[in-house]
């Protein structure tokens, strides 16, 4: 029993010891919810296609696109004036602004125009917060 | 003693507990949500100042819940959730004003009662917890783990998602730091730049609770803003403070049981208030009456979630794990300023532990002054429209994430991968809470597991270390064993004819 309960540990190894444990209580885990759910799971095409079908697709489509257009346009203008913040600024402008739109749902001057100036003082005063009292560098 | 004590200070409470109740009064915006968009302002602030705002925000996002909760019917934050019940009805018949204030004021007693129970346990049990080694500290990780596995909605469910965590949390450098020996593991071909040190705590945290409650919301096409006229605070029943006469013993029991939930990790404070109402249903004389507006029904459920408050941060300051998703967020913090929470951090950091009670003190009192007084302002909060409010929230998540490691374009990507998970997660009932708790304890939990094999080089060190390795033991088997009985009597009580 002493033996057997007995553990050497290789340094040169040890970074695997516990990701192997956990990876094995992992997939026992999985295995076992597969066991108890595999009515549900065998249903999971019917679930995911009444979830496409009841989900609002521009809106969530659009947020995921644009936030997606977001995070790779703001470093390539960034660069274009370096170490300004620039590439925040003159991207979260527009993005705020379209987000806002997508989200809305009636699409009036009188709505739009709060929206507006939101998206012009929002993005400017957080790039002002951050560029010049709290020195933190922006894309 | 109270150097932390400026005009700074005391705003940062005061401010954090204004937004925070802003935030918590808006369906779909919560406590946590606030406390992660607001997190990269701390970065200057300093940890006082910056626990400070912190703790405003959660006093106050928990607190806001209600408005909604007893105007709309639609509960800010999932905490508020039973507070609908009897609110909602009592705002029909023209009392909604009466309604919130006693709410508010069961909110301010549940508040003041954990901030006692954290001052005088958490010490305590940092001091106990000072003694552990590294087995029963991995032991209190895998009771914790258990523990927030057994209260979650499906067990099994649960445990994947902490377990999860854990595996997540795993990837990137065997920290030399850490007693590691600095390889990569876990790690895809090719993303070794990016994933050297593995996730970020923060993105992670952003993404789970900012982008991914957004996308929740755009799934369900953003639901409209509700107009002015669709919120009634209501006139024709006036408040008093009579109307606590005989709820005593069910504030102060709704208050103690929120604050034990909150020292549970990972339970959240929707836990708190449904098993405090259910506890003032049972021990009511007039049980029929709740669900239909009865006082009773909303002090329990408002003394329990602001119970949580303080309890949930008794296990985060004295063993370093977090009561809940906020105090999650709150681990953050003290990361960006360099400092440790576990059972030495009361003992070194005096200063900020009083810093902290004096915040949540102040958070409580400026809570319950703010909206008792101006409830009428706040019922309009909930007329904010969220086409204005989301976007700025994303773009505040994507500042929160990249300055979090001093400008990190990955850790933006990472804030972007974590909310789409975090929307998965919802679809494929995984938890949230226990996979946050499991990926912020997992590589703690590795150190302790694996140091304890090579100091001792046997595995039943874990059961023999120490009485209270045993103990723990016992704990990790009661916590499972109750879960499993549960859960059978939830699947008979299912099961049997209607």
């Amino acid at each position: 029993m002493g033996d057997m309960t007995r553990v050497t540990i290789d340094f040169d190894t040890s970074h695997l010891i516990f990701p192997t444990l956990i990876a094995i209580i992992l997939g026992l885990l999985g295995l076992a919810i597969v066991l108890r759910d595999h009515a549900r799971l065998a249903e999971a095409g019917v679930h995911w296609h009444r979830t496409w079908q009841h989900m609002d697709k521009p809106r969530f489509l659009g947020v995921l696109g644009l936030t997606l257009l977001y995070f790779t346009m703001m470093v390539p203008v960034g660069e274009i004036w370096p170490n300004t913040g620039m590439g925040f600024l003159l991207c979260s402008i527009p993005y705020v602004m379209a987000a806002g739109l997508l989200f809305m749902h009636a699409r009036a001057p009188r709505q739009v125009l709060p929206l507006l100036i939101v998206a012009l003082v929002g993005p400017t005063f957080v790039w002002w917060l951050f560029t010049y009292p709290l020195f933190l560098t922006l894309p | 003693m109270f150097e932390f004590i400026s005009p700074l200070f005391v705003s940062l409470v005061l401010g954090g507990t204004l937004v925070g109740i802003i935030f918590g009064a808006i369906p779909g915006m919560t406590a946590t949500m606030a406390v992660a968009v607001c997190l990269p302002l701390t970065y200057s602030l300093g940890l006082e100042n910056g626990l400070a705002l912190l703790l405003g925000l959660y006093v106050g996002g928990i607190s806001g819940g209600l408005v909604p909760a007893i105007l709309l019917g639609i509960p800010g934050t999932p905490s508020s959730i039973t507070t609908t019940f009897d609110g909602y009805p009592m705002a029909q018949r023209g009392e909604g004003e009466k309604a919130l204030r006693i709410g508010i004021v069961a909110s301010l007693v549940g508040g003041l009662i954990s901030l006692l129970v954290l001052d005088l346990f958490a010490p305590t049990l940092a001091d106990f917890a000072i003694k552990f080694s590294y087995v029963e500290k991995f032991l209190i990780i895998l009771f914790a783990l258990t523990v927030m596995a057994a209260l979650s909605s499906d067990m099994l469910l649960g445990i994947f998602s902490g377990v999860l965590g854990i595996f997540i949390s795993l990837i990137g450098t065997y920290d030399i730091s850490d007693g590691g020996n600095g390889e990569l593991r876990l790690v895809p071909p090719g993303t070794e730049y990016w994933l050297e040190s593995g996730f970020s705590l923060l993105p992670v945290l952003i993404g789970l609770f900012g982008l991914a409650a957004i996308l929740e919301q755009a799934e369900i096409g953003v639901p409209r803003g509700h107009s002015a006229s669709e919120v009634k605070v209501g006139k024709h029943s006036r408040f008093s403070f009579g109307v606590f006469r005989g709820q005593g013993v069910n504030l102060v029991r709704s208050s103690l049981i929120g604050t034990f939930i909150g020292i549970l990790p990972g339970v959240g404070g929707s836990a708190a208030s449904i098993i405090s109402y259910t506890n003032a249903k049972t021990f009511s004389k007039t049980p029929e009456r709740f669900g239909k507006g009865e006082p009773g029904g909303i002090i329990a459920s408002e003394s329990g979630n602001n119970g949580l408050t303080g309890g949930a941060l008794v296990p985060l300051l004295s063993l370093g794990i977090p009561g809940d998703s906020t105090t999650a967020l709150l681990i953050g913090a003290f990361t960006l300023q360099g400092v440790q929470v576990g059972p030495l951090f009361i003992g070194n950091n005096p200063g900020t532990w009083d810093a902290m009670i004096f915040a949540m003190l102040i958070a409580n009192i400026a809570m319950f002054a703010m909206m008792y007084f101006a409830i009428r302002y706040f019922a309009m909060v909930v007329t904010i429209p969220k086409h204005i409010l989301f976007p700025v929230i994303l773009m505040m998540c994507v500042i929160g994430a990249y300055t979090i490691n001093y400008g990190i374009m990955f850790d933006v990507w990472t804030l972007l991968i974590f909310g789409v998970l975090g929307w998965l997660f919802t679809k494929l009932r995984l938890e949230v809470a226990p996979f946050i708790i499991g990926f912020i304890l997992g590589p703690s939990a590795e150190i302790y597991f694996v140091k304890s094999l090579e100091s001792f080089g046997d595995v039943t060190i874990f059961f023999t270390k120490s009485w209270i390795a045993v103990v723990l033991w016992l704990l990790i088997v009661g916590s499972v064993a109750g879960a499993v009985l549960m859960s059978k009597k939830k699947q008979r009580i299912a099961e049997e004819p209607v």
